[in-house]
């Protein structure tokens, strides 16, 4: 019997209508430690420096590691996994993206310190307690104001915060499509920044086993493969 | 800090001590391991007798709205699937015919976001018809 026309029924569905899916909050792995993440407050700030003395003091933690222990590790930054060039052809700039900033803060939230604790509330209480010493500098919060001159620049290899000015389409018959046109109207639009969203929180776990010198990470993802080969190749460095 | 509780989850009465600042879903997921009730948001719905996904159905069978949920292709990711459920099961359980409206109604408080929820409405109907 073919299934081509037939209305096919789903085979997961068991698990999800009576609660027995794996959501990966849903998964505990024997010794599973807990992470809580230092964000910045600040939308634009240099780092003077780091405390994390009385946060690894904290009951129940196990590490605390912030960006300037990234920046003397082999952890590599997050590559960009899109990339889209100039109109001209030129590559477009991809400033470097560690994964806890060490220097500077670029926006509200950006990770600077990370705290492994026992519990989920020693890693959060901790957190609490690692002190960063921040030089806040003017932030560019506009995409209009912030391509001007003389506007707060965010990476220094990107004038005028322009990484990239990428065009699609034939732009000579675009203006002669205009030129010739009858009645020309113009419109801006202002679009909010796109992110997926899907209901489940973002959550991770990582696991080592030292056995087999072996990473496995469980996260919820449209693409495990792109992260696998994205992680192993940048950031981490395994073959 | 901790305070001693005492709660019936599914016809079963569980004793402890929890901090105070606990949610009850995190008492739920982590010390009784009852998974199926999800962290979606932090806001919390207490009430003295609790049933979750878990003590819906009747021993190795499918609830009606289980079946129905299936039936009717209501979900894809499965995440807010528990919530949906329950919150369907109490409205049946005080009208089991309701309308249309009746159901977006009293599913206000779950969110879905891969359905666009028209397959929903259609599980609960598809339950109370066929309860």
């Amino acid at each position: 019997m073919s299934v081509l026309g037939q209305s096919v029924k789903r085979v997961e569905d068991q698990r999800f209508i009576t609660g027995k899916g794996r959501y990966t909050d849903d998964i505990t792995l024997p010794n599973m430690t807990f992470a809580a993440i230092v964000r910045s407050p600040h939308a634009h700030a240099n780092i003077k420096g780091f405390d994390t003395a009385a946060a690894a003091a904290a009951d129940g933690v196990v590490a605390v590691f912030t960006g300037a222990d990234i920046a003397e590790s082999d952890i590599g930054g997050l590559p960009c996994g899109w990339q889209v060039d100039f109109k001209s052809g030129e590559t477009m700039i991809e400033p470097a993206h560690p994964v806890l900033a060490s220097e500077k803060v670029r926006h509200v939230g950006d990770p600077v310190a990370i705290v492994i604790a026992e519990t989920r509330e020693a890693a959060a209480d901790a957190a609490e307690r690692v002190a960063v010493d921040y030089e806040v500098l003017d932030a560019a919060v506009n995409a209009v104001d912030a391509i001007k001159d003389g506007a707060p620049q965010v990476h220094a290899e990107a004038p005028n915060n322009i990484p990239f000015d990428w065009g699609l389409g034939d732009a000579d018959a675009a203006a002669a499509a205009l030129d010739g046109a009858a009645h020309v109207t113009t419109l801006e639009f202002d679009n909010q920044r796109i992110i997926p969203n899907a209901i489940e929180p973002r959550c991770a776990i990582g696991d080592y086993d030292d056995a087999r010198d072996h990473y496995t990470l469980y996260t919820s993802s449209q693409n495990p493969h792109v992260i696998r080969l994205l992680m192993t190749a940048f950031v981490m460095g395994l073959p | 800090m901790a305070v001693p509780i005492t709660v019936t989850v599914n016809s079963q009465t569980h004793s402890g001590e929890v901090e105070p600042r606990t949610p009850l879903v995190s008492y739920l997921r982590e010390v009784l391991s009852l998974t199926g009730t999800h962290v979606g948001c932090d806001t919390s719905n207490c009430g003295a007798e609790i049933t979750t996904i878990e003590g819906l159905a009747p021993e190795g069978g499918l609830h009606p709205l289980q079946e129905a949920f299936r039936e009717t292709h209501g979900l894809q990711c499965g995440f807010c699937t528990p919530g949906m459920i329950l919150a369907a099961w109490q409205l049946l359980e005080r009208n089991e015919n309701p309308s249309d409206a009746e159901i977006r109604h009293s599913l206000e408080g779950n969110f879905c976001r891969c359905t666009g929820y028209d397959n929903i409405v259609k599980a609960v109907q598809h339950a109370a018809q066929n309860a």
